[in-house]
């Protein structure tokens, strides 16, 4: 289920947050847990370094040549037996799902993670139609149940405790409460095997696609992206353009990159590698495989000055690094992406006018940029999206005006001095009119200023 | 590295992925392994379609002929791979991938010189012409969404046994 | 050796006893230091919050200020990244301009890089006491790379035990205009900092950046707590 964006009213979600202690608690023991665990899988890695570069450079070399990439993944898949939709936008996308299915009667959906689907509010859509959808990755079964978003693109329920999870599922299941999570975990593997055994159709997303191959890579623990693959006669997948990558032989980087990145782990449980439906002699595979390859403002970001945010793999170390995001967690960012990969691509896919206080949701402490696997230059983008607030006209006008009055000020010795010199005579006046929160924080101006003790 | 080391590696690292790891040369090892891995009367899933699979079949009373009614898998995969310690199912040859996925305890035998050293060495064979289905498995399946704490087996299997089976010696199919 | 000193705007206006301090310390390994007259801030509140014509306004005065060939030094490391890793792109379509950023940036130190780097003032040691610990801050060590440098100088402080904050290289919250404009994220990672100071059992914790340091002490300010907070130059400055 997905409610309206609510990045306009991020610093008072954000202040939300930070007043809400459990949530506190969970972010720190979340963002503590990856930082170390990334570290701990990276250690024992030689060559790291010459790794980022290989598969950055790879990325890179996806991006120059996109549309070129799209189309050989096209006529690859096809060739393989897969049935392929580009979709436009959102809205595109999400009849190109609800019609396949209905035509062919499809009730019960069983769906693996993909945040592209969340982009495009993909379950609303299929569910006003009267289909029943059911998430079956555990973080995004939880959230189903109690009616939230994720608030993180690797663990959608970050933000819960056990507790919160035991109770819900005791009585939105009906389950004596237990709030162990193996305990939990067994009871969504019971509940849910139902659903896979019976399901008409599988809807994934994909963590890569091979443009030479025609095939869809997927990369999941738990077991449920290779059922919803391949039990139910119809496998749906959607993916975004940019997860294209040239060849299968160009993936060994990746797949040392991007579980170390995201979880820590050398290895997930599964990487499973779809190439097309199930073909005579096969005993493995959907009978039918629909890939809706989505752009929704893509090839619009890739012709502009921050397309690197598009050599993203989704892996989520970005965010767990972030002191924002450990701050106030996913939510309080108001879209489908959080964190400093969040912040630009929201930006970015819904508009400035309807995302700018994201922008500044970063101190560009640059920790991001440290662990990004790919090399995306995050700090720099946000310096750019900055930039485009403040030309683009969203910068708060008291603001905009101080900082032209800075401006002047910082090229001219004598306005400078004699800005020094009133604010500290009317210090008390402007810590009234800068608030407590900011001018509070800050000592009195000196007496004596350094440029008049100065050699 | 040597057959030997490629094998010691993979069993190392299936194992560090909460796999159980083992190591038979011939098919009396092989099947007193099995005897004790797979619990007696379990219903087991065994294809019973390469030499290996043939010799072990017989040891399982209670075989079923759908996978999804299984506790059990028994069966051979394709490969595996020593810097990961994963194993590599694929679809050729009529296969059912999903053998390894429904049951809860899935159990791969895999002959050492179908071990690959590296991932790039894996892909390499199945980069060209890939099957429609190619699964590497690490482990039984896990999640940590719930306050990040380690809970093994969710959707697929939560026990997964890796028997390496050493060459050099023949398998004669089991009596019937 | 002569260099120019770019006392920065914060240490100008809130923390001239660094900018005194810093006088002190390059005098004392034989630095002739010239303060050329008119300097002012270096634009990187500017730059940072996206306001580029501003942040050139600022630049270009900097660059008409330091002129010349000696290094500059600055006790500050955001702002001694400002000017190596931003002032030449700011000036991207105006060569001549370009160039001398490209000059700038070329001899451009911040404080603690310069006294280990060039002066080797680590090798020389400095009279300390207490137990102090050191934040990092994040454009110090991420952008110009300065990590080990402070680290070399604390331990050449004799009588000082030095204990490192527990859990390394983390955002202070100060952020430039971030502290202004996002105030409630920026006191609780000023709070995070000042309990991990607080672990460590110092009674002293430095920095090398004035913005973090007075975020830090906001909040130890919050909390009543005794422990000192000080620039490093402050602390390397006093004894000798």
């Amino acid at each position: 289920m997905s409610d309206a964006q609510t990045s306009l009213s991020f610093r008072s979600n954000a202040v939300q947050a930070i007043g809400n202690a459990q949530l506190r608690a969970a972010m720190r023991h979340a963002t503590d847990t990856f930082g170390a665990k990334r570290a701990d899988a990276f250690a024992p890695v030689a060559d790291v370094e010459a790794m980022r570069d290989r598969a950055s450079a790879i990325r890179e070399e996806v991006l120059n040549n996109l549309p070129r990439y799209v189309d050989q993944f096209v006529a690859s898949a096809t060739r393989a037996g897969a049935t392929v939709h580009r979709a436009k936008d959102a809205a595109v996308a999400r009849e190109i799902i609800r019609k396949l299915l209905a035509d062919r009667g499809a009730r019960r959906i069983v769906k693996g993670k993909s945040m592209v689907s969340e982009e495009v509010d993909l379950n609303a859509h299929l569910e006003a139609s009267g289909m029943e959808v059911v998430e079956t990755d555990l973080g995004e079964y939880i959230i189903q149940l109690e009616r939230e978003t994720p608030s993180h693109i690797i663990v959608p329920a970050i933000h819960k405790n056990r507790q919160q999870v035991g109770k819900l599922f005791s009585e939105r299941l009906g389950v004596p409460y237990s709030d162990d999570p193996q305990v939990l975990t067994r009871i969504a593997r019971q509940v849910l095997r139902e659903k896979f055994l019976s399901a008409d159709a599988g809807i994934s997303g994909a963590n890569f696609a091979a443009a030479d191959t025609g095939s869809l890579v997927l990369f999941t623990n738990e077991g449920n992206g290779r059922m919803v693959t391949t039990v139910p006669p119809l496998h749906v997948a959607i993916l975004s353009i940019e997860k294209m990558i040239p060849s299968l032989a160009d993936f060994p980087d990746f797949i040392r990159l991007l579980p170390r990145s995201a979880t820590g782990q050398t290895m997930t449980s599964y990487v499973s590698v779809i190439t097309g439906p199930r073909k005579p002699g096969d005993a493995t595979g959907a009978k039918e495989l629909h890939i809706v390859l989505l752009d929704n403002g893509r090839t619009e970001i890739l012709g502009g000055e921050s397309r690197d945010i598009l050599k993203c793999i989704r892996c989520g170390a970005c965010m767990n690094v972030c002191p924002v995001y450990r701050t106030v967690g996913g939510h309080a960012y108001g879209w489908t992406y959080p964190g400093p990969m969040g912040l630009i691509l929201t930006t970015l896919l819904t508009g400035m006018a309807k995302s700018h206080p994201v922008v500044d949701a970063s101190t560009l402490c640059g920790a991001c940029v440290d662990v990004c696997p790919v090399r995306v230059p995050l700090v720099d983008i946000i310096l750019q999206l900055r930039h485009r607030k403040v030309r683009e006209g969203f910068s708060d006008p008291k603001e905009k005006a101080g900082m032209a009055l800075f401006g002047k000020a910082a090229a001219s010795p004598a306005l400078f001095a004699l800005g020094q010199r009133l604010a500290g005579w009317f210090w008390p006046v402007v810590r009234v009119l800068g608030g407590k929160d900011v001018a509070g924080r800050m000592p009195a101006p000196a007496k004596t200023p350094f440029h008049r003790k100065a050699p | 590295m040597s057959g030997p080391d490629l094998a010691a590696r993979f069993l190392e690292n299936a194992a560090a992925a909460a796999a159980g790891a083992h190591s038979v040369s011939g098919t009396g090892d092989l099947l007193a392994a099995l005897g004790r891995i797979v619990p007696t009367g379990s219903p087991v899933y065994c294809p019973g379609l390469t030499e290996l699979e043939k010799a072990a079949a017989p040891l399982f009373p209670n075989r079923v002929a759908d996978c999804a009614a299984a506790e059990v898998t028994v069966e051979e995969v394709f490969g595996a791979i020593a810097e990961t310690g994963t194993l590599v199912c694929v679809s050729e040859g009529g296969r059912a991938v999903q053998a390894g996925l429904l049951p809860a305890h899935h159990v791969a035998i895999v002959r050492r010189d179908r071990i690959f050293a590296t991932l790039d060495g894996l892909l390499a064979v199945v980069a060209a012409v890939p099957p429609t289905n190619v699964t590497l498995v690490t482990g039984p399946s896990r999640t940590a969404d719930i306050e990040l704490t380690l809970a093994i087996g969710v959707h697929g299997p939560e026990r997964l046994d890796v028997i390496v089976v050493q060459p050099g010696v023949t398998f004669p199919y089991a009596r019937p | 050796m002569r260099a120019q000193l770019f006392g920065t705007c914060l240490v100008d206006s809130f923390f001239p006893e660094v900018g005194e301090a810093t006088v002190k310390l390059l005098r004392r390994f034989g630095v002739t230091v010239t303060f050329p007259k008119g300097q002012t801030c270096c634009g990187q509140p500017a730059y940072n919050a996206g306001y580029q014509a501003e942040a050139r306004s600022a630049a270009g005065h900097f660059l008409s200020v330091f002129r010349g060939e000696d290094p500059i030094v600055t006790p500050s490391g955001s702002c001694a990244a400002m000017v190596k890793h931003h002032y030449p792109a700011l000036f991207r379509d105006d060569p001549k301009m370009r160039a001398a950023a490209e000059n700038a940036a070329g001899r451009v130190f911040e404080l603690s890089q310069f006294l280990v780097q060039v002066l080797r003032a680590h090798e020389k040691g400095f009279p300390g006491k207490g137990k102090v610990t050191y934040h990092s801050s994040c454009h110090l060590t991420r952008s110009l790379g300065v990590r080990e440098e402070p680290l070399l100088l604390l331990r050449s402080l004799r009588g000082a035990e030095f204990v490192p904050l527990p859990d390394g290289i983390r955002c202070c919250g100060f952020g430039g205009m971030f502290m202004a404009k996002l105030p409630e994220i920026s006191c609780a990672l000023a709070e995070e900092r000042a309990d991990s100071v607080v672990a460590t059992g110092a009674d002293t914790v430095t920095g090398c950046d004035a913005g973090c340091l007075m975020n830090i002490s906001d909040a130890m300010k919050k909390r009543g707590s005794p422990v000192r907070v000080a620039h490093l130059a402050s602390l390397l400055a006093e004894g000798i």
